[in-house]
């Protein structure tokens, strides 16, 4: 049953709503992981959520969801209405992130095409246990009852007109002292909504007024059901309790149950001091004065409709005004735009540049302005369509967030977690690629940076453990750093380690090995010095996977430490990859591109100021400086090229402080390209980053300085 | 489906050398005319380099070069077939197009082989099909596209697991 429910964009939408949600609610949940208790608006909100993952999931049939999130719920209802004290925050905020990820997982799981098939039982459980513990603990203050009938999956189904129908009137008299008797008189009516085609209920405002209360225990509480049950359903539903003192249940038609409460007065009341059309009155004088109702998700709306007018009972679900502003578009198409305004770019420079203008003699101030026009437009929607693709790192780093509060409780570590700069913007394909590293290396600072309370404690250090993850832009570039003020690297550990290894050049004193060096080591493979491999980290796997990953989109890692003081891991990280500003130069027939940000200057050389080795290779003295010199020409084996250093033209390019000077024979321009990879068909060259369509439609290739220098 | 069945049987020949080969028109995309191609350094010699495809880069080999026969020399008859092979979008640079001929399944016959080790001469080449007089060798782009070694490989460990079957 549930695959015909699964097809196509329902799931979609409920996967991506759920998951917002979720995310939402696990932000809210870390904000206030070191208050003692959570606010009210964060009650109300995770009990929302709650409600409405239930319910979305309960049209799903997604049960384990359903029942996970249903006793969430319950947990959160009865803190809403109890206000319980002596709450375990730190307990229940587990409880809350256990069920998140239970759900997270199934979520994810149906987004991978599985079905949903995780087992809720024991989580149910174990809210249960929490839910029983916090009762207690509250006291006799908890008079509310629970929130206990299963709700079964919901089928939203127009009702049957063809079957019998019964109609019953039933009023509730409620114990005089009972306290906010309209949520107990909303829970029948909710218990009630199961067996029930369609209910109306007085007074209607229950939900919004708490003035109601009063009215409930007044003049009780009045009901019409249209069911398909008898008069015994409702009363095994609603019995006589220690809030309910009494039940009434009356047979009426059809007729009766169209004409609503207006018909109520004509069936004798008992044990009611005030007369039913006072009620009557009551409430219609409060419908008029609130015509419109606001009604938050989650809030049970039965009220306001047409007498008779059979509709099932729905939950008033308004979308999310913020909600409206996103749409969420496929990825895929997003690329295909890119692709498409690239073209767009280079197919205008070839009209702009077309040669048939050079024609001497042409009046071209029209042309130019309006070429003027469309070059700025071009512009923008370039502009445009890579701001849509850069999306703020927040999300990534409330992800860490939730891994550092996790084990800073398992490794029993005081841990701080401290972002800056999250909403630094980067483009959404390295998001994907930093992901994995920055998790690895945020698990590596507290795992093994962060040391234990007793280290921490004896080494005199007074505050708390912390961890920073910090973003920053400089010189088109992403920096992310992970920062902890733990014990640092241990440079003679990994030297050691290094040593036992054969890492260490022979012949070479340790003393020699800069810091830089040494740390570099630990993103060699299978470079561990951590002798204990607990659940997050010291099998020795990590690190090279970390700079490989990093590596794949252009990036680089930096390691600094103190002995005592901490470390911190820089990431630099370029901040798109499809876009570069680039030199293009040519070499030969060959039309080759340098990023801009890489080329330090172009110079002419004389003859006089190579340097030839006697190995073959040449390094060029240029005011008072040694370059090591790489004839591209050479390099790739091309033909035709300029050989004579004279005619030529030397680039100094940097990458990492280290300069190199390319000699190609001559520059073409300074242009923005749009990257395109190498079809992966064809092998990887070296110093071969990607290639690119210059203005004439002709491709070059893009080079690529620090895969040269390698 | 109606193009499929309209596809059936089809195969696009083109002629290199001596020979006419064949591909399943399902594989080819389009057949361009000649165009500049810019070079890729150090890579195999068969790979001619890489062509702007209306804004799509793609790579081309050459197929004589590929069957390890003479270079030719490009001039305007030179046709670029453009296949797309599980995703693969690659341009074969041909000497000739010949034309789309209909070859029905009883005139396909399995590439004949010498022995096992013999696999250098008709690699490339899964099967003959005869359309009159005329014998077309039908290639396989898998093994077209795909180095030589590594197929080798690949099949050897097919042969391998299937010979584990049967015991």
């Amino acid at each position: 049953m549930a695959e015909e429910f699964n097809t196509g964009d329902m799931l979609d939408v409920y996967l991506y709503e759920n998951q917002q949600l979720l995310e939402a609610l696990q932000d809210m949940v870390l904000e206030q992981k070191d208050a003692d208790a959570f606010d009210e608006d964060s009650i109300n909100e995770i009990f929302r959520t709650m409600h409405t993952i239930k319910g979305s999931s309960g049209i799903m049939m997604f049960d384990e969801i359903t029942k996970a999130s249903h006793k969430l719920e319950d947990i959160f209802y009865f803190l809403r209405e109890s206000h319980p004290e002596n709450v375990p925050h730190q307990e229940l905020i587990e409880h809350v992130l256990a069920t998140a990820d239970f759900i997270s997982g199934e979520l994810d799981k149906l987004a991978d095409g599985e079905s949903a098939d995780g087992d809720a039982t024991e989580l149910v459980a174990e809210l249960d246990k929490f839910l029983t513990k916090i009762k207690d603990g509250g006291g006799k203050k908890t008079a509310i009852k629970e929130n206990v009938h299963e709700e079964p999956t919901q089928f939203y189904i127009a009702p049957a007109s063809n079957c019998t129908k019964n109609y019953f009137k039933v009023y509730l008299t409620y114990t005089k002292d009972i306290e906010m008797a309209n949520m107990h008189a909303f829970k029948t009516v909710h218990a009630l909504k199961e067996i029930a085609d369609d209910i109306m209920y007085s007074p209607e405002d229950i939900l919004t007024n708490p003035d109601s209360a009063q009215e409930i225990v007044n003049n009780g509480f009045m009901m019409l059901i249209q069911m398909q049950g008898t008069e015994e359903d409702i009363r095994a539903i609603v019995q006589p309790g220690y809030d309910i003192q009494k039940v009434d249940v009356y047979q009426c038609s059809e007729r009766d149950f169209k004409l609503g409460f207006d018909s109520v007065g004509s069936e004798i009341r008992i044990d009611l001091d005030s007369s039913v059309e006072e009620i009557e009155a009551r409430a219609q004088k409060k419908n008029a004065e609130e015509p419109e109702k606001t009604y938050s998700p989650g809030d049970f709306v039965v009220a306001k409709k047409e007498p008779g007018k059979a509709k099932t009972l729905a939950k008033d679900k308004p979308k999310k005004a913020e909600k409206a502003a996103f749409i969420s578009v496929d990825i895929s198409k997003m690329d295909m735009l890119m692709d498409l305004i690239g073209e767009l770019v280079i197919s205008q420079s070839v009209v702009l540049q077309n040669p048939d203008l050079k024609v001497p003699g042409l009046n071209l101030d029209n042309f130019n302005k309006a070429a003027g026009q469309m070059s700025k437009i071009s512009t923008d929607l370039q502009n445009v369509i890579m701001s849509m693709r850069m999306v703020p790192l927040t999300a990534t780093f409330q992800k860490m967030n939730r891994i550092v509060f996790d084990m800073s409780r398992k490794l029993d570590k005081d841990v701080e977690f401290e972002m800056v700069g999250d909403t630094t913007e980067v483009d959404k394909n390295i998001i994907e690629h930093i992901s994995d590293p920055l998790m690895h290396l945020v698990r590596n600072s507290v795992d093994h940076g962060i040391e234990t309370k007793e280290e921490r404690a004896a080494a005199g250090k007074k505050e708390k453990g912390k961890v920073t993850l910090s973003a920053k832009t400089e010189s088109g570039k992403v920096w992310i750093t992970v920062a902890d003020n733990g014990a640092g690297l241990d440079r003679d550990k990994i030297l050691a380690k290094a040593r036992q290894q054969g890492l260490l050049e022979p012949g070479r004193a340790e003393s020699s090995y800069s810091d830089k060096e040494v740390f570099q080591f630990i993103t060699l493979p299978g470079f561990s010095t951590n002798k204990n491999v607990t659940e997050y980290s010291g099998r020795g796997v990590g690190m090279d996977v970390v700079v490989s990953n990093l590596q794949s989109v252009g990036g680089t890692l930096e390691i600094e430490s103190q002995a005592g003081k901490g470390s911190s891991m820089i990431l630099k990280i370029p901040l798109t990859l499809a876009i570069i500003d680039g030199i293009v130069m040519e070499v030969g027939k060959s039309s080759f591109v340098v990023e801009t940000s890489a080329v330090k200057e172009f110079v002419s050389v004389k003859e006089s100021m190579m340097i030839h080795e006697p190995t073959g290779e040449e390094s060029i003295m240029i005011r008072g400086e040694c370059y090591p010199v790489l004839r591209v020409g050479d390099w790739y084996h091309l033909h035709d090229y300029q050989k004579d250093v004279e005619k030529g033209m030397m680039v100094i390019v940097e990458v990492d402080k280290r300069k190199i000077c390319l000699f190609v024979d001559r520059l073409v321009g300074k242009q923005e390209i749009v990257v395109k990879p190498i079809p992966d068909y064809v092998h990887k060259v070296r110093g071969l980053s990607g290639c690119t369509q210059l203005g004439d439609g002709s491709i070059a290739l893009i080079m690529d300085p620090a895969g040269i220098m390698e | 489906m109606d193009e499929y069945i309209t596809q059936r049987g089809k195969y696009v020949t083109f002629k290199s050398g001596n020979e006419y080969f064949g591909l399943k028109i399902e594989y080819v995309s389009e057949i361009i005319g000649f165009q500049e191609i810019t070079e890729i350094p150090e890579s195999e010699d068969y790979i001619k380099g890489l062509i702007n495809l209306r804004g799509k880069i793609i790579p081309v080999i050459d197929v004589r070069i590929r069957f390890k026969q003479e270079p030719f020399e490009y001039t305007d008859r030179t046709c670029i077939i453009v296949i797309n092979y599980n995703s693969l979008v690659v341009g074969l640079i041909v000497e000739k197009i010949a034309e789309v001929v209909e070859i029905p399944e009883e005139n396909i016959l399995p590439a004949p082989t010498i022995g096992k080790a013999d696999r250098s001469q008709n690699k490339y080449v899964y099967a003959i099909g005869k359309v009159g007089e005329d014998v077309k060798l039908l290639l396989d782009p898998d093994r077209l596209l795909n180095d030589a070694d590594k197929s080798v490989i690949e099949q050897v460990n097919n042969e391998t697991e299937d010979e584990g079957e049967e015991e």
